[in-house]
């Protein structure tokens, strides 16, 4: 379904933007694919959303370029873009029926009613509101509100749609609903979706690849699963997922493999080509579900560490047990709830994990 | 007491009224008070306003009676064009207001940060804070013959002789009017423009709305109500402030509340209050007709 080979829909070059004193982002470089759901995730006030409003036109870089289809669109307005924007919310004219929202673009572009109308009701039919048409934005839910401004967004045909937080303002479960939504319209209009969220989840759930910002740098991107998975930079560890974050000291090199110090355990762990020395500092990570908990000791040398037991947190599908290292560190093992036989706090245990599920990170 | 007894005993009725407390019945006359305090000094002078203007006039007050004396007084005298001559200056000093006060309300809301745009706005206030009377008289001495504006366009050699159309005419009363009741006009304006939502100023940009188009098709009706109401508050008050006309105005630059009062110091009390109902039943029909415009009851209801 993604289109490689032509120019990319997006391409963004050592963008640069500062508010006076305040760098939003910093040398930032992504290309995005024609007909691909690209997800900018991060922390709030991490640049993601100056980033989105400087594809869409909505200020001027500081320095750096922005290349849509091939070319360069630094010096045009919003409206001669080929993007278009969904708002968090707060982006509908309370005056105006959803069909006049909607038609509203086109009417200003000059076209005839007759054409309004038949591309109105089109755009109205793919977000299911037909029914709604004549309904003011007041007496609409939240998540309707959200369609009126995809439909309007659809019936412009610009080919590559910017969606800043759109499901930010939705409660938890409606938010799920249309994020799945989201993902089937993309497929089925298959136009370029780039979308802002701070929502993990959400960001799963819709996208074909992520990239991570925050504190107005690009941290690193790629295919959901393999940021999820194989993150490259401590950050993302710590954002995406569950991951437990372990500060080390590299004790010895052999080949491939590194012997980093935690706490007062020697752990083996693979290099993934990075330089390091010896006697730097470094991070592991390693996702809570891979880490398993037990009371026996002697385990595989080098993939496993002892604790005190602190506390169990039962969330339902899983439970995660904490534990807390030598060196204070609190580290969180999660697992199916089968048993309720939580050991009792203050009692040593063993985590350890698979060889290759820690993640060494060198920042 | 007693309803709960006969509760008790008759077992009958499902729901007895519960008893009112001291603070519902202190909370109920928190409403009623203000109520009676405006009908008996605002709805009842206001029909003794009527009643009075038909009274027969006497040497130093009135008889009851009934005569249409002072309408025929007032309608076919030049107190009829000096009052639509008012009505006309009026609605200029509106129109000045609304074209320099409610671009600074949009320029608040849009591009000054949402924490400091009240404290914006209250700056507006200030001007309250000096006795209008002050406020209004300092005009003079900028206004007049060889005040500061003639002084000023003569030393940069613009004007060779002092314009004194600024003082004592329609002209003075005007600027007077504007420089009292702008700050009306940036209130409403930025209350009315509550009603345009954050984000749709970035929408109109995305679709290539121009500013003429977003003023007409998006601010206008959004901010309407709001902008009638502040409209109607400068208009009335530029019909009935005695004391601008009376410090600015002069020979057929006066209004009604000047008419009124003038009539008031002959000793003439049917024919002010004859002007005073005149006025209120033009500002009725005003506020009728903007309500069946604009549905004045929207500014009161959320949008979204």
């Amino acid at each position: 379904m993604l289109d490689r080979t032509a120019a990319p829909a997006v391409e963004v070059r050592g963008l640069t933007k500062t508010y006076g004193p305040v760098t939003a982002l910093r040398d930032v470089s992504v290309s995005i694919a024609a007909g691909e759901y690209f997800v900018l995730l991060g922390p709030s006030g991490g640049g993601k959303t100056t980033l989105l409003r400087a594809i869409g036109g909505f200020h001027r870089p500081t320095a750096g370029e922005i290349l849509l289809h091939g070319k360069e669109v630094g010096h045009l307005p919003p409206d001669k873009r080929p993007t278009t924007m969904v708002f968090q919310a707060y982006a509908l004219f309370p005056h105006m029926s959803v069909a006049q929202n909607v038609g509203y673009g086109l009417k200003v572009a000059g076209l005839p009613k007759a054409q309004i109308a038949d591309k109105v009701a089109q755009a109205l039919e793919m977000v299911s509101l037909s029914p709604f048409a004549d309904r003011r934005p007041h007496e609409l839910s939240g998540g309707q509100q959200q369609r009126v401004q995809l439909a309007r967004a659809f019936v412009l045909d610009r080919d590559i749609l910017l969606l800043d937080e759109p499901l930010a303002a939705l409660d938890a479960q409606l938010r799920k609903d249309m994020c799945l939504e989201l993902k089937h319209l993309q497929e089925k209009v298959g136009i370029t979706f780039i979308h802002v969220t701070h929502n993990q989840e959400e960001a799963m759930t819709v996208a074909d690849r992520i990239a991570l910002i925050a504190n107005g740098d690009l941290v690193e991107y790629g295919g959901a699963r393999d940021i999820y998975r194989a993150p490259d930079k401590a950050f993302t560890a710590g954002f995406v997922g569950e991951n437990n974050l372990l500060a080390g000291r590299v004790a010895g090199l052999s080949g491939d493999s590194v012997a980093v110090d935690v706490a007062d355990a020697r752990l083996r762990i693979d290099r993934r080509g990075l330089r390091v020395a010896e006697g730097q500092e470094v991070t592991l990570s390693i996702r809570s579900e891979a880490v398993r908990l037990s009371r026996d000791t002697g385990h595989l040398e080098g993939q496993s560490i002892a604790g005190t037991y602190t506390e169990s947190v039962y969330l339902g599908l899983t439970t995660s047990h904490r534990v807390r290292l030598s060196d204070g560190t609190e580290m969180v093992a999660r697992e199916i709830s089968e048993r309720d036989d939580a050991p009792a706090p203050g009692t040593p245990v063993v985590l350890s994990w698979a060889p290759g599920t820690a993640r060494l990170h060198v920042e | 007491m007693t309803a709960a007894a006969s509760e008790t005993v008759g077992g009958t009725r499902p729901a007895a009224r519960p008893r009112a407390s001291a603070s519902e019945a202190l909370g109920r006359w928190a409403f009623r008070l203000p109520l009676i305090f405006m009908l008996v000094f605002f709805a009842l002078p206001m029909a003794m306003t009527v009643v009075f203007s038909l009274f027969e006039r006497t040497m130093f007050w009135m008889e009851p009676g009934f005569t249409l004396f002072s309408y025929e007084n007032f309608f076919f005298s030049a107190r009829l064009t000096n009052f639509l001559e008012s009505m006309k200056y009026s609605a200029i000093a509106v129109a000045i207001c609304f074209v320099l006060g409610f671009p600074i309300a949009v320029f608040v809301r849009r591009s000054v940060p949402q924490v400091a745009q009240h404290r914006v706005i209250l700056l507006f206030i200030l001007p309250f804070m000096v006795s209008e009377i002050i406020r209004v008289f300092a005009l003079r001495p900028v206004l007049q013959r060889n005040g500061l504006v003639n002084t000023t366009l003569q030393n940069l050699g613009i004007i060779d002789e002092p314009i004194t159309a600024l003082l004592y005419t329609h002209t003075g009363v005007v600027i007077g009017e504007v420089l009292s009741f702008l700050p009306f006009i940036v209130f409403s304006g930025f209350l009315a423009m509550e009603a345009v939502p954050k984000y749709i100023f970035e929408v109109c940009d995305d679709l290539g709305v121009g500013p003429w188009r977003r003023f007409v098709d998006v601010i206008l009706p959004l901010a309407a109500p709001g902008i009638f109401a502040g409209s109607v508050f400068i208009f009335v008050n530029g019909l009935g402030v005695a004391l601008l006309p009376n410090i600015l105005g002069g020979a057929g630059a006066v209004n009604a509340g000047l008419i009124a009062t003038q009539a008031i110091t002959a000793l003439d009390f049917p024919l002010a209050m004859a002007v005073s109902a005149i006025m209120m039943a033009t500002l009725m029909a005003l506020l009728w007709i903007g309500h069946r415009v604009f549905d004045l009851t929207r500014i009161l209801t959320p949008l979204s």
